[in-house]
C-alpha cells in the first residue's frame, strides 16, 4: 500500500510547497509512489478523514485556524514533518516584538469575521514534531532527500555543521574578513553557500546552526565598526526567538 | 442556498469563496481571505535598506524576484541610485524567468485542469501527458533562469539596491538563449489547447483594467507610469490614486477600486490595453485570438498569461545578446542615507507598489500593495453576477463554476495580506 501523505500550509510564502512543485523532473515520479491525500495549492481534491503516514507543514501559526488545522493534522499523522523556516523558527514576522500594537497599526479596530489573528509561533511551541527540513525557502535536494529517507522509513539528517563549511568548499574567499555582515558562522548549512558565493554575505536564512557562537560573532563585527543596532537588526530576522541578541 | 468553498484549491495561500442565495436572489458573495497576517511592513520599520530587501521578498514566493525588482527600485528613486544598463537588462532577463515559472505553473498546472476535467495536473498528465510535461519544461527553465541571475529560484539575493553581487557566467546565458528558442514550439502548442474549448460566458461584465507603462517602448514589465482602460496616466508616485485601500472583516487582504469601480490587474489587463504592442508570434497570437470579450470574461486570463509566456522566450535571445554586448560595471553598493520613493513592477498578477522612506540610512516608512489585493474586488464583482446568472438554473458543478474565477485571475493570496501604510512615530 502506498504512504498516505498531506502538505499542509500555515502562514507564509508557500516558498517551501512551491520548491517540492520545483523538482520538475522528479514530480511526477514522487507522487506515483504516494498517495497525496491534501495538498491544497496544487489539487482541489482532498481527504481530511484518513489518517496520514506522513504530513508536511509549512507556515508559522499565526491564527486560531492555523491551531486547529495544526492540532488536527498533528492528531492524525504518524509523522509531522516542520518545513521552512516559518515551521521550524517563525520566519520573519516573529522577528519583532509589540505584535498586537502592530496588528493594529495595520488594520485599526476591524474584528476579523472568519479567525482570529494570534501572536506568531513555531510550530513546536505546541505540538510535537518528528523531522524538520530547513531553509527560507527549503533546498529541494534536501527536501527530496528527506522524502526519500522518510517514504523508507528512516528519519531524515540535518546537516549539523555551519554555511561556512559548504562556503570553504566552494573556496569562495571570506566575506567575514572582507568586513561585511556575515552571518554564515552561525548559519546552519544545506543551501549550498549560493549568498557567499554570489558575493553577498549569508543573512541567515536556513536559522541558527546548533551552538552558534552568536557573542563571538557579535564582538569581531563590533570590532569592524559596525553598531550594536544594525548587528542585532541582521542577526535576528531569521534568529527566531532561539537566538539572544542583547 | 449556501455555498461556501474553503479552502479555495489550487492557489497560493488561504482563501475561500461564499455564496448567500434565497429565492433566486443572490443576498451575500465574498472572497474570504483566511491566510493570517504577518504584518511585514512593520517588520522592516528601522532597519537598513539592504535588510529590507531580504524581508519584503519573503512577502511571497511564487512572485519573490518582482517583490525584490520592485524594493531595489524604490530605494534606488529614493535614493537616487544609478544603475548600470548591463544590469537593468540582466534585471528584465531575471522578471521574464519569472513570467516563464509563475505564468507556466498557473497555465499548465494549476488553470488547464479545470477545462479538462481533472482535480489536478498529476491525474491530467495520464491523458495529456505532453501538455503536463511541456508545462514542466517551461516552469524549470523560469527556474533556471532565476537560479543563474537571482542565486535561488525564490528568494534568490544576487539583485542588490544599485548592483548586483555576481554577473552571470557567459556560457550560462548563452545557454538561456538556446533553452528559448526550443521553447518557444512547447508554448506554441500549449496556446492551441486553449482556444479550442468553450469559454463559458456566465459572468460577463464589463470593467476597468490597470497596467504599467513599459519603460522600453513596446510590450513589458517595468515602467514608472500608470495607464488605465480609459487611458489616463499617472506617475507612480500618485499610485494612491488608483489603489484606495480599505479594511473589510472578512479579510486579511486590504481591498482596492478605483474611482468608486473596482478594477483587473494582470495579464489580461497587460494585453487589453497594451496587446496592439505585442510583437513577433506573440503579437500574431494575440491578433487571432483577442476579442471585445477579453474586457468583459476573466477566464481569458489564462490566455494572456500564455501569450505572455510566448512573448517572453522571444525576446530573450535579443535579450541576451545585447548583455553579453556590454562590459561589466563596476559592483559596488551605494549608500541609501535619505529620501523617498516608489518602485513598481508589473508581477505575474499585476501591478506591484513599493513605497520606501529612508531617513539616516534607515528605513521609516513602507506601503507596499499587490496585485491580488487589488483584484479582489474584482473577483467578488464577477462571483455576484455568475451567481446571479446562474441561480435560476442551479448546475450540478456550481461550486466549479464560481471557482473558475478567482483561480483565473491566479490569486497569489499571501501576497494579498500585506499592504498598508506604516509610520514610524517619533
Amino acid at each position: 500500500m502506498k504512504p498516505k501523505v498531506g502538505f499542509y500550509e500555515l502562514t507564509g510564502c508557500a516558498g517551501d510547497m512551491l520548491n517540492m512543485l520545483n523538482c520538475e523532473d522528479q514530480l511526477l515520479s514522487l507522487f506515483d509512489v504516494v498517495e497525496v491525500k491534501s495538498f491544497a495549492m496544487a489539487s482541489s481534491a482532498h481527504d481530511e478523514d484518513t489518517e496520514l503516514d506522513i504530513a508536511f507543514v509549512e507556515g508559522s501559526v499565526s491564527t486560531e485556524e492555523n491551531l486547529h488545522l495544526l492540532k488536527r493534522v498533528r492528531e492524525k499523522s504518524k509523522i509531522l514533518v516542520a518545513v521552512g523556516h516559518c515551521a521550524i523558527f517563525g520566519g520573519v514576522q516573529i522577528s519583532e516584538n509589540n505584535w498586537e500594537e502592530r496588528l493594529k497599526k495595520v488594520y485599526g479596530d476591524v474584528n476579523f469575521i472568519h479567525t482570529r489573528p494570534i501572536p506568531h509561533e513555531p510550530l513546536g511551541m505546541f505540538v510535537r514534531v518528528d523531522a524538520v527540513i530547513p531553509g527560507c525557502p527549503i533546498n529541494k535536494h534536501q527536501f527530496l532527500s528527506a522524502a526519500g529517507k522518510l517514504l523508507l522509513g528512516t528519519m531524515p539528517e540535518l546537516y549539523s555543521f555551519a554555511v561556512c563549511a559548504e562556503c570553504k568548499w566552494k573556496e569562495n574567499e571570506c566575506l567575514l574578513m572582507k568586513g561585511k555582515i556575515c552571518l554564515g558562522p552561525i548559519t546552519r548549512g544545506g543551501c549550498g553557500a549560493i549568498c557567499p558565493t554570489h558575493n553577498i554575505p549569508c543573512i541567515g536564512c536556513f536559522g541558527p546552526v546548533e551552538e552558534e557562537n552568536v557573542s563571538s560573532e557579535y564582538k569581531l563585527l563590533l570590532e569592524k565598526g559596525y553598531s550594536p543596532e544594525e548587528l542585532r537588526n541582521r542577526m535576528k530576522i531569521f534568529g527566531g526567538k532561539v537566538r539572544e541578541v542583547k | 442556498m449556501k455555498i461556501n468553498i474553503m479552502p479555495l484549491a489550487r492557489v497560493e495561500g488561504e482563501g475561500g469563496i461564499y455564496v448567500e442565495m434565497e429565492d433566486e436572489r443572490v443576498k451575500e458573495v465574498r472572497m474570504d481571505i483566511y491566510e493570517g497576517p504577518r504584518l511585514i511592513e512593520t517588520v522592516v520599520l528601522g532597519k537598513r535598506p539592504d535588510d529590507v530587501i531580504s524581508i519584503v521578498t519573503r512577502i511571497c514566493s511564487i512572485c519573490s524576484t518582482s517583490h525584490r525588482l520592485a524594493s531595489v527600485r524604490g530605494f534606488e528613486r529614493a535614493g537616487g541610485v544609478e544603475v548600470p544598463e548591463k544590469i537593468r537588462l540582466l534585471r528584465k532577463l531575471v522578471h521574464y524567468g519569472e513570467y516563464i515559472e509563475s505564468h507556466s505553473l498557473h497555465y499548465y498546472l494549476l488553470a488547464l485542469p479545470d477545462f479538462f476535467g481533472y482535480p489536478d495536473a498529476i491525474s491530467m498528465a495520464e491523458k495529456y501527458g505532453d501538455l503536463v510535461l511541456g508545462g514542466l519544461e517551461l516552469k524549470k527553465f523560469g527556474n533556471f533562469i532565476m537560479e543563474t541571475i537571482n542565486g535561488k529560484a525564490i528568494h534568490g539575493e544576487n539583485i542588490r539596491i544599485g548592483y548586483m553581487g555576481r554577473i552571470p557566467e557567459k556560457d550560462a546565458l548563452e545557454h538561456i538563449k538556446s533553452r528559448a528558442l526550443a521553447l518557444i514550439p512547447v508554448i506554441e502548442d500549449g496556446i492551441m489547447a486553449f482556444p479550442a474549448m468553450e469559454i463559458p460566458d456566465y459572468m460577463e461584465e464589463e470593467t476597468n483594467f490597470i497596467c504599467l507603462v513599459p519603460e522600453d517602448d513596446g510590450f513589458g514589465f517595468i515602467g514608472n507610469t500608470i495607464i488605465t482602460s480609459k487611458g489616463e496616466r499617472f506617475d507612480v508616485e500618485e499610485y494612491k490614486k488608483v489603489t484606495n485601500e480599505r479594511v473589510v472583516p472578512h479579510s486579511f487582504a486590504k481591498r482596492s477600486s478605483y474611482a468608486g469601480s473596482p478594477f483587473t490587474v494582470g495579464a489580461l489587463a497587460r494585453v487589453n490595453i497594451l496587446g496592439e504592442r505585442l510583437p513577433g508570434k506573440a503579437g500574431d497570437f494575440f491578433r487571432r485570438l483577442w476579442s471585445e470579450r477579453w474586457k468583459r470574461n476573466p477566464l481569458f486570463n489564462n490566455l494572456a498569461q500564455a501569450i505572455e509566456i510566448l512573448f517572453c522566450l522571444e525576446q530573450i535571445p535579443p535579450l541576451v545578446d545585447r548583455i553579453l554586448s556590454l562590459p561589466d560595471p563596476e559592483l559596488k553598493e551605494p549608500e541609501v542615507k535619505e529620501g523617498e520613493g516608489t518602485g513598481a513592477v508589473e508581477a505575474p498578477r499585476g501591478t506591484l507598489y513599493h513605497h520606501y522612506k529612508v531617513e539616516n540610512g534607515r528605513t521609516v516608512e513602507c506601503d507596499i500593495i499587490t496585485p491580488t489585493a487589488q483584484n479582489l474586488d474584482d473577483m467578488e464583482k464577477y462571483l455576484r453576477r455568475a451567481a446571479e446568472n446562474l441561480v435560476k438554473n442551479p448546475p450540478e458543478d456550481f461550486e466549479l463554476r464560481l471557482e473558475l474565477i478567482p483561480r483565473a485571475y491566479d490569486p497569489c493570496i499571501s501576497c494579498s495580506v500585506h499592504m498598508l501604510r506604516v509610520k514610524v512615530k517619533k
